[in-house]
């Protein structure tokens, strides 16, 4: 049973969460074939190693965005623009401590290094956090799920996505280049940004990832946004149950959901797996879990 | 006597081209099936110029159309989220053959030894191997072709 005020993630450690299929490419890879490796495994970053195969840093798509923001050849070596050192945790850490490492070293992912063999066993990123935390909220009695299915309402308050959602939506015209994009992506640390006409009516989105697909594809940057965003908008609405909003990004492999209100093209925010990770994660008020802060609100 | 890639290698290949969709590609893999009277499993991926740049297998695929959080919710046995196989499919639209082939292929060349050719398939966990010869693709030996000669020993005797 949870104790009021006790953090249900205590006694959660990080081998229930962790990913355990961890990517590494060798330092000296290619951008161009690193790329292949997170389109097709449908992963932010991955590990990459020396010539003795040992870990030495990491490769995310940020670091990618930046090499195509400065205009690097695509088949440079990844050592040129991956972040060093990679930060480990052990299987048997604390969630809450994994999840207060990344927090203060403003990062996205822990590997879990075994400390007993010496060897990388998983990583550990925010929307892993999210799932495994859906899946006990799935399982809970209070689930938003099993409740549809009885007749009497438990009176057990929900989240609505508007109360987790970031209501600062930074956008770009469809006519301006993606050497823009990429500004306002860096800037803001943003995974992705909402593309719109002149008429300030929303057309399209673009994420890092649409950024290292047409890195490789040999886009000149310069290009306008609406060459290459993906339409239309994913969004959902602001007074949806931040259950359901979870679950469709979860299931459809989408990592972040625009927020509209009254109408779709009115867009007031927009929520992140990370986001739903890093302020709160459960999806209603009946257990602690739901209320761990990773950030200052 | 059949002692190396040349004397076992297929000739007669289909390849694609990194800017083929995935979907599209798919639609190759069963007319390359059809074609070449074979399962085919894994294609080369060439240039403009012929030159070999990487391989796409069936596996490729598959690892792309896994929905990522599958471990997640796949063990769920009450989902009931409508067409997340048609989403998964349409995706196969936009993401081309470069994008997720293996971009970093093992070659042969015609003078390997089919012992080598067995020992890299075994230790590299591959079952096609690209012969190349002057940057020129001769051939493919696949799996299949390692044990059909020793089928053909067999018979022999």
């Amino acid at each position: 049973m949870t104790q009021p005020g006790k953090n249900t993630l205590s006694g959660l450690v990080v081998n229930r969460a962790m990913r355990r299929q961890v990517i590494r490419l060798s330092q000296d890879t290619p951008i161009g074939n690193s790329i292949n490796a997170l389109i097709k495994y449908k992963i932010n970053a991955l590990l990459t190693t020396d010539a003795a195969d040992k870990p030495i840093g990491v490769l995310s798509k940020t670091d990618i965005m930046g090499a195509y923001y400065a205009g690097l050849p695509i088949d440079s070596p990844l050592s040129h623009i991956m972040s060093t050192p990679p930060l480990f945790c052990s299987p048997e850490d604390s969630l809450e401590d994994a999840l207060e490492q990344m927090r203060s070293n403003g990062i996205y992912r822990l590997y879990v290094n075994d400390p007993e063999n010496d060897e990388i066993v998983g990583a550990l990123a925010y929307p892993d956090i999210v799932g495994m935390l859906y899946l006990y909220c799935h399982e809970c009695e209070y689930s938003h799920f099993r409740q549809k299915r009885k007749k009497d309402k438990d009176g057990v308050r929900r989240f609505a996505v508007e109360e987790i959602m970031t209501r600062e939506v930074k956008s770009v015209f469809k006519d301006e280049p993606l050497l823009q994009v990429m500004e306002l992506l860096s800037e803001y640390r943003l995974g992705a940004i909402l593309v719109k006409d002149r008429e300030n009516i929303p057309c399209g989105v673009i994420s890092k990832t649409d950024l290292a697909l047409i890195y490789k594809h040999g886009v000149d940057s310069q290009t306008a946004a609406k060459a290459i965003m993906s339409s239309p908008v994913q969004s959902c609405g602001a007074d949806e149950l931040l259950e359901d909003a979870i679950r469709k990004m979860i299931f459809t492999d989408v990592h972040r959901l625009f927020v509209h209100q009254s109408t779709p093209d009115n867009i007031v925010g927009v929520i992140s797996l990370s986001d739903a990770a890093r302020i709160r994660s459960g999806s209603c008020h009946a257990c602690i879990s739901s209320r761990i802060k990773v950030d200052a609100p | 006597m059949k002692i190396a890639a040349r004397d076992i290698m297929t000739t007669g290949f289909h390849t694609l081209t990194p800017e083929t969709p995935v979907n599209e590609a798919i639609k190759l893999f069963k007319q390359a099936n059809q074609e070449e009277g074979r399962k085919i499993f894994g294609m080369m991926v060439t240039d403009n110029d012929g030159h070999l740049i990487g391989m796409i297998s069936m596996y490729d695929i598959l690892i792309y159309m896994r929905p990522k959080h599958i471990h997640i919710w796949g063990v769920m046995d009450d989902i009931d989220v409508a067409g997340i196989i048609d989403v998964a499919c349409e995706k196969t639209k936009s993401i081309l053959v470069g994008d997720i082939m293996t971009p970093d292929v093992i070659t042969i060349t015609p003078q390997t030894h089919i012992f080598m050719i067995m020992d890299i398939m075994i230790k590299k966990h591959i079952r096609r191997l690209p012969v190349i010869e002057d940057g020129k693709i001769m051939g493919i030996v696949y799996i299949s072709n390692l044990f059909y000669d020793l089928l053909e020993r067999f018979a022999d005797e």
